[in-house]
């Protein structure tokens, strides 16, 4: 589903931000990678999502080399890569059903297919009576949800959490741990980006341990590691 | 494609009414600017008009003596015609010059009753010269002043020269001014469009941010930017077509005075002209909106 291969990042041509990763996440699978800030692991995930370009390397998602797209291209890669975010990156002035079907608006979908999608999505997230609801007028939990049924109008293969739970006290940032779980059960391929040690290690799922801008450790069933 | 269409005039119209105020100081630096051009077009409209009409005034006058006959004078005036420097002559007999007298001083009642005392007509047969164009008229008066012919009594020459070249330079200068005023009104409007869609990319930032992360088209993204910057130009060009016609009205009855006994009608020269003038403008100003708003978008809405 994503292959990886020798990709460096400069912002500071002494100090690379990824330096010679190499991964290989298969489809279907639920892969943490964690690390301490600034060890590369939202560049990680820009580069996932065309955000950013790669200084040297090679990227494959799905049947895209992503290295090689143009930027007319970048729109409908991102359309098979949901992302979500610590800070829910929702619309504060949009409802929650607003919201996600901004989405959809957006990517110039149909007003009846949209009808169709945001119930079926807000349904899947536990949000079916609160898409009529303000993002402040609904919890971080709910928030998160709202944001992850935004990243799964498209039905993407992959979805991308970037610190998710980064916001939310341990009950809602267990239940979103659940509702990506939940997810993948689906068959989605989920990368959690994370430092959130006790969810890592309770997941018991693949974890990838990055320092420095390198992958120091990749473990099936692995724990988090600290360095 | 109508539903995309909708949808980027949604945005276009929320980016204009979210930022109300940077949105009317846009189009009022855009309506000054189309002002300034339109009163110089104006003002150029009216030049030509007082050139023309001061050219229409080159006339040379030959006063005949009372004892020419009148196939000497007709016989002059062939004469004339044929020079290539003459557009017409026109021969103004003594009866024609005394009625045409008495009409001009019929209010005038000591000058008629002077005219009666005298007993006689007092006036010259005369031949009114106009020249092929006002460039030849000095050559002509050249040629007339050494024109030999004995029922010549005198020669008046109005040179016009002189005015027509202080039009000319009073032209040049306003011309001159005026393209100062169009280029400073024209990059103001340029820096003010590109700073209002500058503004307009930062209050959607989040809009933005979140249309590239749910994989909206690039053209999605910029496309409500340039839309407002074309709304921008087409509501300037509408005001200044409104609001232009009756500054016209208000300036042709001054026109009329100014330039009395000559057809001036700068409201007829900017209908009959209105697609020439509104038109291109329109286009103009879309273009260098549409230049510097895709400038703006380029640098800060990264697709």
């Amino acid at each position: 589903m994503i292959k990886i291969f020798d990709i460096s990042k400069y912002y500071n041509p002494k100090f690379p931000v990824l330096d010679n990763v190499s991964l290989h996440i298969r489809p279907g699978e639920f892969v943490s990678i964690v690390g301490q800030s600034g060890t590369g692991k939202t560049t990680l995930v820009k580069i996932l999502t065309g955000e950013e370009r790669v200084d040297s390397g090679k990227v494959i998602v799905g049947e895209w080399d992503i290295t090689k797209l143009s930027r007319n291209q970048i729109p409908y890669l991102r359309r098979q890569i949901g992302v979500i975010f610590q800070d829910f990156k929702l619309l504060p002035k949009k409802t929650l059903s607003e919201n996600i079907a901004f989405a959809l608006q957006v990517c110039s979908q149909s007003p009846a297919k949209i009808k169709k999608i945001v119930p079926s999505v807000l349904s899947i997230v536990g949000l079916e009576d609160k898409g009529h609801r303000y993002p402040n007028e609904v919890s971080g939990g709910e928030q998160q949800r709202a944001a992850i049924a935004r990243s799964l109008v498209h039905q993407p293969k992959i979805l991308l959490a970037d610190e998710p739970t980064g916001n939310l006290d341990s009950i809602n940032a267990n239940e979103i741990i659940e509702l990506l779980q939940k997810i993948n059960n689906f068959g989605t391929t989920v990368v959690l980006v994370t430092h959130n040690r006790e969810i890592v290690n309770r997941l018991r799922k693949r974890v990838i341990t990055m320092d420095e801008g390198r992958i120091i450790s990749d473990q099936e069933q692995g724990k988090y590691i600290i360095r | 494609m109508f539903l995309f269409l909708f949808r980027i005039l949604k945005l276009s119209f929320q980016d204009i009414f979210r930022n109300i105020w940077l949105s009317i100081v846009t189009v009022t630096i855009l309506i000054l600017a189309l002002f300034s051009i339109n009163s110089l077009i104006t003002v150029q409209v009216i030049s030509q008009n007082a050139i023309e009409a001061v050219k229409e005034k080159i006339d040379i006058n030959l006063y005949l003596t009372n004892t020419a006959s009148e196939e000497q004078i007709l016989s002059l005036k062939s004469q004339l015609e044929e020079l290539e420097q003459v557009k017409n002559v026109n021969y103004i007999s003594k009866q024609e010059a005394l009625l045409s007298f008495r009409e001009k001083n019929e209010k005038n009642p000591e000058i008629i009753q002077a005219l009666r005392e005298l007993g006689k007509n007092p006036l010259s047969p005369t031949l009114v010269i106009m020249p092929s164009s006002s460039e030849q008229a000095p050559e002509l008066i050249n040629i007339l002043r050494g024109y030999q012919s004995n029922i010549i009594e005198s020669r008046d020459f109005t040179d016009n020269s002189i005015i027509l070249e202080k039009i000319n330079n009073i032209t040049d200068k306003v011309n001159q001014v005026g393209m100062v005023i169009i280029i400073v009104f024209v990059v103001t409007s340029l820096i003010v469009v590109y700073n209002s869609i500058r503004v307009a990319i930062y209050t959607h930032r989040r809009e933005i941010n979140i249309m590239r992360l749910v994989g909206a088209s690039g053209s999605f993204i910029y496309m409500p930017f340039i839309v407002s910057a074309i709304i921008y130009s087409i509501f300037s060009m509408g005001v200044i077509v409104a609001a232009f016609y009756p500054f016209l009205s208000l300036l042709q009855p001054y026109l009329e005075v100014f330039f009395v006994g000559y057809n001036i009608d700068i409201i007829g020269y900017f209908f009959s002209n209105f697609w020439q003038i509104f038109g291109l403008e329109l286009l103009l100003v879309i273009l260098v909106n549409v230049l510097a708003s895709l400038v703006a978008v380029r640098r800060y809405a990264k697709i």
